[in-house]
């Protein structure tokens, strides 16, 4: 073999090892994204409100249109859930916390500004949100997709009672 | 909210007998025996407490502010008191000239609004109340949540960890002795899992060891159960549903463990009553009647529970029967306004823990106490091993 060939061939070997990698780093990603449900699109409230839902000033409370916008990065969320007043949050997707100050309805009812924060996590095809904010307001939702329902398995913590609730809404307009 | 001066509430309390209050289940047959201690037996073997103390905070712990809740306390020994704080509140611009110097005179209970500064968390001060330590390096954790819930160190652990519960970031967090690492943290901080869950916790409440080390968390407002971890912190088993029935809770939100063979004394706070457990979390007995903010087991291998319902401190022997009790609900000097956490040195100076009054007071004994009255501190191991 000449020194022409074996280098031709070394890089030839070089380039494969590399797609291999490449392949072998990427695909399962891409197949897991592939796999996981789009939460997009305008929904509206299936169920009547749960039993034992104090929530907190409007907090945790079902709203009775969401509307989820999911890209690549994040997932957000606007709706009337998160206190008195409509709002909209993001997640972001990378397991990344975000972070901003709003208003938030204090435990006495007055109006504060208060830190926010949102995090999300995939657990295998549900997406695991966080949401809480420095007025001691914390929910957690579980989100999964079947049948053109959504579901919302919602947990809320506050310094009054916790409160569990699954909540499903359906495709709007 | 304004609420009645907390005297014209209590005026009333005491007119209508507590029964008058709304329960939230049949109140089941009081075990208080009223003739151990009773009505006006305010401070018991104690001489009323220097409203002053600590000093370091007294007026304020800044100008223009002043501490909220007290979570917890915890007195190593009669001169390294550990306080556990839920933040500070900014005063009116004008206080009152009869303002004492305590939240509780303001009647706004848990001091969750205006939303705390968390400042001076976790400080430790001597016995004349002077600050020692101020662990401000941690304020931020709990920036998140309402402040610490409650503080402790196993009375098992030579190297003395600091144990402080956070209910609403839903771990608990382990630091050295002098403060200046966090080597453990149980739970995921801010996650909050279900009664199944054995990674997280929800809302946790208190903390007590075995002597080999294994701890049990009461676990707590959110969830209705118990976990037993071994000595490292790998959790072990669980046990407990949301109910009324034997083995289930309503906010078990206190936990002592003593005795022998060793058992679990769990304050069922919403079910008001104190139920009894084997360490596999086997139900033994329940002692109705008390609803506890806070228990501790003493020296001496006695329960005592600081109840919610009547803010009296409860001692009960290992079988239930009470011993002993004294305390009254107020804002006076010695009075309380739910206890969230006792402790006690080895010179028999008791600290309480006050959330909605907003304070930290100190017990001495009077001259000549009865000692089977006085609440005793479990001995801790000395620093860097052995026993004593």
């Amino acid at each position: 073999m000449t020194a022409a060939r074996r280098s031709s061939y070394a890089h030839a070997h070089a380039k494969a090892c590399a797609l291999l990698v490449a392949l072998t780093v990427t695909f399962p990603a891409v197949a897991s994204a592939q796999g996981r449900p789009n939460f997009s699109g305008t929904w509206k409230y299936a169920s009547s409100v749960p039993a034992n839902y104090p929530g907190s000033n409007g907090w945790g409370v079902p709203s009775p249109t969401l509307v989820v916008t999911h890209s690549a990065t994040d997932l957000t969320i606007e709706g009337g859930q998160f206190g008195a007043t409509p709002m909209k949050v993001v997640y972001k997707l990378d397991g990344t916390d975000t972070v901003w100050e709003g208003t938030s309805s204090s435990q006495s009812g007055s109006t504060a500004v208060v830190k926010w924060r949102t995090k999300a996590s995939w657990d295998g095809n549900r997406l695991v949100l966080y949401t809480w904010n420095t007025a001691l307001n914390q929910m957690r939702d579980i989100l999964s997709l079947a049948g053109g329902t959504l579901t919302i398995v919602r947990a809320t913590e506050q310094p009054g009672p916790s409160t569990n609730a699954t909540l499903t809404y359906s495709k709007g307009s | 909210m304004h609420r009645p001066p907390v005297s014209l509430l209590a005026s009333l309390l005491v007119v209508l007998g507590l029964e008058w209050l709304p329960a939230a289940a049949p109140l089941p047959q009081s075990n208080i025996d009223p003739t151990k201690g009773g009505v006006g037996d305010i401070t018991g073997p104690y001489e009323v407490p220097d409203p002053k103390w600590p000093e370091w905070a007294h007026p304020y712990p800044k100008p223009g502010y002043i501490w909220g809740s007290q979570g917890g306390v915890f007195a190593e020994s009669p001169n390294r008191i550990y306080l556990a704080n839920r933040g500070e509140l900014k005063l009116p611009e004008k206080v009152p000239p009869n303002f004492p110097g305590n939240w509780g005179f303001f009647n706004q209970q848990a001091a969750t609004q205006p939303i705390a500064n968390m400042v001076n968390t976790i400080v430790v001060v001597d016995g004349n109340g002077k600050l020692i330590e101020a662990w401000n390096q941690w304020d931020k954790l709990f920036e998140w949540g309402r402040g610490p819930h409650q503080v402790y160190i196993s009375p098992y652990d030579p190297e003395r960890h600091v144990w402080v519960v956070d209910d609403m970031r839903h771990v608990i967090f382990r630091f050295t002795h002098d403060g200046k690492k966090l080597v453990q943290t149980i739970g995921v901080l801010d996650e909050f899992g279900d009664n199944e869950d054995l990674t997280r916790l929800r809302r946790p409440t208190m903390i007590d060891w075995l002597p080999d080390g294994t701890f049990f968390v009461a676990d707590g407002y959110g969830n209705t159960r118990v976990v037993k971890f071994n000595k490292d912190g790998k959790p072990l088993l669980k046990w407990g549903t949301r109910g009324t029935g034997p083995g289930q809770f309503n906010t078990p939100h206190g936990i002592a463990v003593g005795g022998s063979p060793p058992r679990v004394f769990v304050s069922d706070r919403g079910n008001r009553r104190i139920q009894v457990f084997d360490v596999n979390g086997n139900f033994l007995e329940a002692w109705p009647g008390i609803a506890p903010h806070s228990m501790m087991m003493s020296a001496d291998e006695h329960v005592w529970a600081v109840d919610s319902i009547s803010d009296r401190i409860v001692k009960f022997d290992l079988s239930g029967h009470v011993e002993y009790s004294f305390g009254q609900f107020g804002t006076r000097p010695g009075y309380t306004w739910a206890m969230h956490q006792i402790s006690a040195d080895q010179e028999g100076n008791l600290f309480i823990a006050e959330v909605f009054g907003g304070r930290t007071q100190k017990y001495r004994p009077k001259p000549g106490a009865d000692p089977t009255q006085l609440v005793r501190g479990r001995t801790l191991m000395p620093m860097g091993g052995g026993t004593r």
